[in-house]
């Protein structure tokens, strides 16, 4: 167990904060439901805490370089997995199924 | 992209994309990072039409979410800052016992995962608020944290060189002013009280609410003048 | 110093001089690194809530903690400190994180 973990980073040097903004894409806000509902309280599925949790215990590089939805996204996949709501073939599947229509549609 | 949605049944809300939509709060946004090449939506997707096919969470469910989170804006927050500028006894409840006094006065049902705490401005500090290890933020009262409350950068550095930070806002605090940052590692979440500015005699509360932004309400700015 | 983990309804007072602790974080750490070791002084005493370490497994999270708010001097944080040194830093810190100091100034 390390002293540290990748997001205990307070007093870590770092550069000028960058004070661009947009307002949520409908990816992002769709991102932010889904967490939400998921950890609100009538599903209960999974704490907030365990998303943190979950977040933690990604790479310091992808910590740092992985987008902040991605990152929510994918703990929320990793804990309706954990949870058993999902099963992780399941997701990934249909993940293949909708980037080869999309691919089609696409061309 | 937002035509291709093959079953899916919510283009009433594919307003980010539609650049000729006229829509109240949300202006076009750039939909370069929602392309379906990418894994996180696609992931997104796959997980959302999923939820709703088991009846774990429907569209409609979700939609009423986005709504409800779109529905809260730092204009929330400025009214109550406004409140406390012109109602002392206000301003003293608000202190004390933030959560119920904002539910009680504005009629609302704000909830906390712990509790509100309410951090004045004084001639003598400063208050400017931080999340070094998530991103804890009281969307409830501020809407939406902006990407730099999130970033690697202001998380790291706030806390160490809050001054240097604050002055990449435009925020020079004196230095015989205490800049007293709150670092929110537990659940509590913060609402600066910002200082009110001077020239603001005889304003009407809804004036004055104007003047405070949501960056006065984290810390990183202080109130507009008038 | 030894060791003192007040019950729910037994917490330290404000103004108490305290030390955050030098201990392994938990898998699930609310203790950010920067603060351990270092001297600061409650400012607030919120209430007793539950362990957000074990919440963070799905655990009931009992028994509660108390939880403090703590002002440190970013003086006595930082080496180099380049602010004023009237700045300060607060965070929430849960009591099994926490040493009162008993006689020291903080």
């Amino acid at each position: 167990m390390t002293e540290r973990k990748v997001n205990d980073i307070g007093g870590l040097p770092a550069g000028p904060v960058c004070q661009d903004e947009h307002p949520n894409t409908l990816h992002e806000k769709r991102v932010d439901a889904l967490l939400r509902i998921l950890s609100g309280s009538t599903l209960k599925a999974f704490t907030v805490d365990a998303m943190r949790r979950t977040i933690e215990s990604n790479t310091e590089d992808d910590y740092r370089n992985l987008g902040y939805y991605d990152k929510w996204i994918r703990a929320v996949r990793d804990l309706v997995v954990e949870q058993q709501i999902l099963s992780r073939a399941e997701i990934e599947a249909r993940v293949e199924l909708l980037r080869s229509k999309h691919k089609k549609v696409a061309a | 992209m937002s035509s291709n949605h093959g079953h899916h049944h919510d283009h009433d809300h594919d307003h980010d994309h539609a650049h000729g939509h006229d829509h109240p709060h949300s202006p076009p946004a750039p939909d370069d990072d929602d392309g379906y090449d990418r894994y996180e939506v696609l992931l997104q997707t796959a997980i959302r039409e999923l939820l709703d096919e088991k009846g774990i969470i429907t569209a409609a469910e979700l939609h009423a979410q986005i709504d409800k989170q779109d529905s809260l804006t730092p204009a929330i927050g400025g009214k109550i800052v406004a409140k406390a500028w012109l109602d002392p006894v206000f301003k003293k409840q608000l202190l004390s016992a933030p959560l119920k006094t904002i539910n009680q006065h504005f009629e609302l049902d704000i909830t906390t995962p712990l509790e509100l705490v309410v951090l004045e401005n004084t001639p003598q500090v400063h208050n400017v608020v931080v999340c070094t290890l998530c991103s804890c933020y009281p969307r409830m009262l501020l809407g939406i944290p902006p990407a730099w409350y999130k970033s690697i950068d202001y998380r790291s550095r706030v806390v160490v060189e809050p001054r240097k930070v604050l002055a990449e806002f435009g925020t020079d605090i004196p230095d015989d002013v205490e800049v007293r940052v709150s670092d929110s590692t537990a659940d509590l979440r913060f609402l600066v009280l910002p200082n009110r500015p001077s020239g603001t005699q005889g304003m009407t509360e809804a004036q004055l609410a104007g003047l405070v932004t949501r960056d006065s309400m984290i810390g990183t700015s202080l109130a507009l003048q008038p | 110093m030894t060791a003192f983990t007040p019950r729910p309804g037994q917490a330290l007072p404000v103004g108490a001089p305290v030390r955050v602790r030098q201990q392994p974080p938990e898998p699930h750490c609310r203790t950010p690194f920067y603060l351990r070791g270092i001297k600061g002084e409650i400012t607030d005493v919120m209430g007793c809530f539950r362990d957000p370490s074990l919440l963070a497994f799905h655990k009931p999270g009992l028994p509660m903690r108390v939880l403090y708010r703590v002002r440190f001097k970013q003086a006595d944080v930082w080496p180099n400190y380049s602010g004023s040194p009237k700045d300060t830093v607060v965070a929430d810190i849960y009591d099994h994180w926490i040493e009162p100091l008993a006689g020291e100034k903080a």
